[in-house]
């Protein structure tokens, strides 16, 4: 498998009034074709900024990809020129938000938003592009698209609306669909429906995916490898069972116990254990962090992890964590 | 995996046009009552020249005459029929309120997208408006008048200026929340950019406020020429219009007060029909109101 997409050490940075905000901070992954990656961590961590860095859509008035590369397909994205990325943006990547209700633009048909990105990215006649709308709201499952091609947004659910930003992602066959929080505002059946409905067409159309996600349910269901970033720097890079069979990281370790289970062995003992949170909170990034950005918040946390960011240590295949104390982590499983 | 569908396809079916309307009205009865008030209004001011007599025609022996069988309206110093006046009167109002209406309403969307698109150009541009709009408008209108010969195009244009910073103020305000808007991510992220982003993401979405103020400025639009012309600043007084009728009856008020009375009547009714339509308008367009169709 080769890659479609390699992002290398990426730094986005938010020039603000209470200083240089890192919010990616050299960020590295590759995504093969046809590959499921999903990039979790809480809010702020940069998961999302990432993602816009790679379609160069941050806001140019307060922010600048100040380092690293994406290359997409063989071409590095950077030195492609405004008008060349608008021919991938929404063609060869697509991008999906987390807000059905206001993703869809209120006064356009359904039909018409499909087909005009047809329309912009392929040149073909308009009724082709209505053909191709079609087609896909029968593919994304959305019934009686003969009718609802014709409707507005405001007349279809929040599960249907996501449909129809789906079928516009993938409208135009791209490699790579982005996928930004695509389930966090449905309630968690038409999640599910969702999730598959993703899953499913991404074998179809041979589509490699970007779930970005704070979810680690959506992460386990959906994903093949996992990108776990920590105030704006990658944590712990792993193949999904892996990551769930042995998170490395402490930080991935308290994501995981901040997830409510209903298998445990203290459900037979009559008592379900307390939630555990993970103490403090998230570094500000407007100030250089020294050492590991996790190490105030760390149980295992020494002092050279406070003075030395530590390198990505690979464990076993495919499996990297960013933490100087994988050995005494592990060993406390 | 279980197979997904959807289920609200529940069947629809046509009503015959005349259960529709009768729900359109029942269901927006002041946009009903305004539009057939204006409706009236419209065409009786089409109709005027066959309607009425001439509404210049003097003749000094019917002066001042009471509303009769004749003279509907009565008839002013001049024995000049006021009923015809009045219809023809209607014209003028109808004609600049429309027109300043929408006269303004293009200029002012034009700069509201300007100025709530590009914000380099919208501080600029914001402060001639404030500045328009710190003159009174019949202050403005006066003053633009006297520079000019008078004339319905000056007349329509003296209106516009003062009115067209108001609707910059609403196209741009809308513009800017527009601009926050996920839809218009969503849209530059599939790869819109540019004219085709204003043209078809953000324009269509400014209309239903547009349109709402249009009527408002429709309205003002009138009153205002009604008022230059008692004043003696608007349209010149060969034509008939409302206020010209009213200022040339103002000092006969007292033995014969239907030559103010008809006309202001007219003028109240012209300006309550358009604003109940701006006032139903509003309601529907308003998108925290639910939008069934």
């Amino acid at each position: 498998m080769t890659n479609i997409l390699e992002v290398r050490d990426l730094a986005t940075h938010f020039f603000t009034l209470d200083g240089v905000v890192r919010a990616v901070d050299g960020v590295s992954f590759d995504l093969a074709r046809g590959e499921t990656l999903g990039i979790v961590g809480e809010s702020g961590c940069g998961k999302s900024v990432t993602a816009l860095s790679i379609l160069r859509l941050i806001p140019p008035e307060t922010s600048r990809i100040v380092g690293g590369s994406v290359r997409f397909d063989g071409r590095d994205l950077a030195a492609l020129s405004e008008t060349e990325m608008r021919t991938i943006r929404g063609h060869r990547i697509a991008m999906i938000f987390q807000e059905p209700m206001t993703s869809l633009n209120p006064v356009l048909t359904i039909g018409t938003q499909i087909a005009e990105n047809v329309v912009r990215h392929t040149g073909v006649p308009w009724r082709a592009a209505l053909d191709r709308a079609r087609e896909m709201l029968d593919l994304v499952k959305i019934a009686d698209a003969r009718r609802r091609i014709d409707e507005y947004p405001h007349q279809l659910s929040g599960g249907m609306r996501q449909r129809a930003m789906i079928a516009i992602a993938l409208s135009c066959n791209p490699q790579v669909l982005i996928a930004d929080e695509p389930t966090t505002a449905l309630d968690v059946t038409i999640q599910a429906q969702i999730l598959d409905l993703m899953l499913e067409l991404k074998e179809k159309l041979d589509t490699a995916i970007i779930m970005i996600t704070h979810d680690l349910g959506v992460i386990a269901e959906t994903t093949q490898r996992v990108v776990v970033m920590y105030a704006g720097r990658k944590v712990e890079e792993a193949p999904v069972e892996a990551l769930f069979a042995q998170p490395t990281h402490p930080y991935t370790r308290g994501l995981m116990r901040a997830v409510p289970r209903l298998d445990t062995d203290a459900e037979i003992a009559g008592r379900r254990p307390r939630l555990q949170e993970i103490p403090g909170i998230v570094p500000a990034l407007n100030r250089p962090i020294t050492g590991c950005a996790f190490a105030p918040r760390c149980g295992f946390a020494t002092e050279r992890c406070r003075a030395e960011a530590p390198p990505l240590i690979t464990t076993s295949a495919g499996h990297a964590a960013a933490c100087w104390e994988t050995a005494r982590v592990l060993e406390a499983a | 995996m279980v197979a997904i569908t959807d289920d609200t396809a529940t069947p629809r079916t046509e009503a015959p046009a005349a259960t529709r309307w009768a729900t359109a009205i029942r269901r927006n009865p002041t946009i009903a009552a305004g539009a057939v008030l204006l409706a009236i209004l419209v065409s009786l001011a089409i109709l005027a020249p066959w309607l009425t007599a001439d509404p210049l025609k003097q003749a000094t022996i019917n002066r001042l005459r009471p509303p009769s069988e004749r003279f509907w309206f009565g008839t002013d110093q001049f024995g000049r029929d006021i009923f015809a006046r009045t219809l023809h009167g209607a014209r003028v109002s109808l004609i600049v309120g429309l027109t300043v209406a929408a006269i303004s309403s293009v200029i002012g969307l034009a700069l509201g997208i300007v100025c709530g698109y590009f914000r380099r150009i919208d501080g600029i541009v914001m402060r001639v408006m404030d500045g328009i709009m710190a003159i009174p408008s019949i202050l403005l209108a006066i003053a633009l008048i006297t520079l000019t010969r008078p004339g319905l195009a000056v007349v329509i244009i003296a209106i516009v200026i003062p009115e067209v910073p108001r609707v910059v103020r609403v196209v741009r305000s809308v513009v800017l929340s527009i601009r926050a808007q996920p839809y218009i991510d969503s849209a530059i992220a599939g790869g819109t950019r540019g004219f085709k982003l204003l043209a078809r993401h953000v324009l269509p979405n400014t209309l239903a406020p547009l349109i709402v103020q249009a009527t408002y400025i429709c309205a003002a639009g009138m009153l205002i020429e009604a008022a230059l012309s008692f004043l003696g600043a608007g349209v010149p007084p060969e034509i008939p219009s409302w206020g010209n009728i009213i200022a040339q009856g103002r000092s006969f008020f007292q033995i014969a007060p239907w030559t103010i009375l008809i006309p202001g009547a007219f003028l109240a009714l012209t300006v309550l029909a358009v604003n109940l339509m701006g006032d139903g308008l509003r309601d529907r367009l308003d998108p925290r109101l639910a939008r069934r169709m």
